[in-house]
């Protein structure tokens, strides 16, 4: 816990001033607040002075909650107040509060701006007297950020080469196969249902045969491409499982749901109109879908539902391709095999 | 109006045997006079109202089995008469305007004397 | 000492269910929709018992707030997530202001701050409870490897239990599992079991 010297008794060389600390804090590069246990300001440096707008005569032994003319955010009232009363010391990060306080970024033209991005730090500090102080730290968000983010662009990269297919960008068939068994075993823990799409191109031996390699390459990213506009939630994520052949997990949907985003998938696809002189459903390229629905509290495995999957997609393509076959397991028509070691999920 | 000496039944409904404890303690200290049946769960306490229908219920809402406020709405439809007071760490609002709605007291947890005391005065209150 | 009495350890579950319902209440005011959260069980476990099975965290990656306590004990208090409930969380928190490609540059924040209203709640309310004075660090976050992490939790103790808290998550419509486990030295946790036993003997 961090106390408060009494006067001049500094960590540093007895001989510096008292002086020194107003420099330092002024000099900062970021706020400092220093509050009592009512709220009253004891420290206001520059750096808040500057992004706020309101000097430090005018802060110094005033209240914080009625410093500003639209008063303070309910969080940032709710965590003085604890750091006050437990003595813990909290953070108000920018992802969940973008700007607690009415600061600015500089030259502070404040009534045509929007607030500054901040961070902000509220630490407890008990003087040697006992008495109970908030020291709230304020920092820009803005730059952490941006350097935030070209960190992580980055090694996503690195970390990206071992899940994706190089050539579609989807993910590939390690990375569904993991998910598939982790998404599994989570319906299973917790009744909820799930739903799993496989779909294939339609004669696409024959479009390479006819339009060459590079071209159906191309095809397929444009497949993968329409595949993925029409999915919204950062869980449900399309993976290559195998040379034509694409799996959708879809956690927490259910049949309606599934089928819904199955039409949806097949009509993209369809609607990108790449023209397949060879094929015999259409004069563009297609896909078939199966799609199996997971039913909470039935005793289906992941094998018996990736199978139901494969069974659903060859309906599809059995039915005249260019359609959506859909099963509900564990419905689909054949007892589910006994529980072999690969079929158990780790969790 | 109660009077102050008159034996009373209080059913304590908390999974915590701790709790369970604490509460007891401290309305015996209050209330040395009064009969004290607990309860580990919301369905036990279904069971035990219908033996011995307490005056007052204290309730706690995440247990096993059916939760706290769902045991005390079936318990008042039953016996609208017994006095039942949530006593949750669960501050939730839902929760919170449904105690309220079904006419029970809500108090937040910890369990300390004042808590306790909040709770004892919503059962000895004039109706 | 292999283990705590039922006793203790029901003390132990009543204290960290009333910090979390507490945490529960900020983090709803936060996100503005309801939060559930408990603590459904806590145990001793031996280091030896400590892997991904035993803490219901089976996913490659684990992202962790760390937290260091001190007062009459010591402690460092880590809360346990997978790395992609972590960021479904985050998603999910920050849902209407935030765009989904951003969400992964304020995954560390945002975990640094729910973890933070996690540990103090469970903190604050040990204090209060057991009626001491306990300080603490600023949240730290990292995610790294499921073996190494855990494996780094287990060197790290000079003594073979470890003491963990189960922990139930609900935001909105996600559900999930994580844990809170505390790294004590034996003195520590013989400190803290002495005003567990204290507490208990006031009942």
């Amino acid at each position: 816990m961090n106390s408060i010297p009494a006067k001049n008794e500094f960590a540093f060389s007895g001989e510096i001033g008292g002086n020194i600390a107003e420099n330092i804090w002024d000099s900062i590069k970021s706020g400092l607040i220093l509050v009592d246990s009512e709220g009253k300001i004891l420290l206001w440096n520059d750096w808040i002075a500057q992004h706020s707008g309101i000097p430090a005569e005018s802060a110094l032994n005033h209240f914080l909650g009625s410093l500003f003319p639209d008063g303070l955010a309910a969080p940032f009232k709710t965590a003085l107040r604890n750091v006050l009363q437990h003595k813990l010391p909290i953070i108000l990060s920018n992802a969940l509060h973008r700007s607690p306080l009415p600061l600015y970024p500089l030259p502070v033209a404040y009534h045509k701006q929007d607030r500054m991005q901040q961070s902000v730090i509220f630490t407890p500090i008990v003087t040697s007297e006992k008495k109970r102080l908030c020291l709230i730290q304020v920092t820009d968000a803005t730059l952490s950020i941006k350097r935030e983010r070209v960190l992580k662009s980055h090694s996503e990269r690195l970390n990206k080469v071992a899940i994706t297919d190089a050539l579609t960008g989807a993910y590939n068939r390690r990375f569904f196969d993991e998910r598939f068994t982790a998404e599994f075993g989570r319906a299973q823990r917790q009744s909820i249902p799930l739903s799993l799409i496989m779909l294939d191109v339609d004669f696409f031996k024959d479009y390479n045969d006819r339009y060459g390699h590079p071209a159906g390459d191309k095809a397929l990213i444009s497949v993968v491409e329409a595949l993925k506009s029409q999915l919204h939630r950062p869980t449900d994520v399309v993976t290559r499982y195998g040379g034509e052949e694409f799996a959708i997990i879809l956690p927490d949907s259910g049949s309606e749901g599934g089928r819904i985003v199955a039409e949806k998938l097949r009509t993209a696809v369809s609607g990108l109109n790449i023209p397949h002189g060879t094929s015999s459903v259409a004069d563009h390229l297609t896909i078939s879908i199966g799609i199996v629905s997971y039913q909470p509290d039935t005793s289906c495995n992941a094998t018996c539902f990736l199978e139901a999957a494969d069974t659903a997609l060859y309906r599809a393509k059995h039915d005249g391709r260019n359609c959506v076959r859909h099963l509900v397991a564990p419905e689909c028509g054949k007892p589910c095999p006994v529980d072999t070691p690969q079929a158990d999920s780790p969790d | 109006m109660p009077h102050r000496n008159s034996i009373k039944t209080l059913l304590i409904v908390d999974d915590s045997r701790v709790s369970r404890m604490m509460i007891r303690t401290f309305s015996l200290a209050k209330y040395p006079q009064w009969i004290i049946i607990e309860a580990a769960s919301g369905n036990e306490a279904l069971e035990i109202v219908d033996r011995d229908t307490p005056n007052y219920c204290t309730m706690d809402i995440n247990m096993p089995g059916i939760i706290g406020i769902d045991a005390a709405e079936q318990i008042l439809a039953k016996y609208p008469g017994i006095r039942v007071a949530i006593f949750s760490s669960n501050i939730q609002q839902s929760h919170q305007t449904r105690a309220t709605a079904l006419g029970a007291r809500f108090v937040a947890k910890p369990v300390t004397e004042k808590s306790v005391a909040q709770v004892l005065e919503f059962f000895e209150s004039n109706p | 000492m292999n283990s705590l009495s039922e006793l203790q350890l029901d003390a132990l579950t009543e204290i960290f269910n009333i910090g979390a319902g507490r945490a529960a209440s900020s983090l709803s005011e936060i996100v503005g929709d309801e939060v559930k959260l408990s603590v459904p069980c806590v145990q001793l476990y031996q280091s030896s018992e400590i892997n991904a099975d035993t803490l219901s965290l089976n996913s490659p990656r684990l992202g962790a707030v760390r937290q260091h306590f001190s007062g009459p004990f010591n402690a460092d208090a880590m809360l346990l997530f997978t790395e992609e409930r972590a960021m479904e969380i985050v998603h999910d928190m920050m849902a209407s202001q935030v765009d989904i490609e951003d969400v992964a540059e304020y995954e560390q924040e945002a975990m640094c701050e729910l973890g933070n209203i996690i540990l103090n709640a469970c903190l604050s309310s040990m204090a209060d409870m057991l009626d001491l004075t306990l300080n603490s660090s600023l949240p730290v976050y990292f995610v790294g490897a499921t073996n190494v992490v855990l494996r780094q939790i287990i060197s790290e103790t000079n003594q073979p239990l470890i003491l963990v808290l189960h922990i139930d998550l609900s935001i909105e419509k996600r559900h999930l599992q994580g844990c809170l486990v505390f790294l004590l030295s034996s003195s520590s946790l013989q400190k803290l079991l002495a005003h567990i036993d204290r507490f208990i003997s006031g009942i």
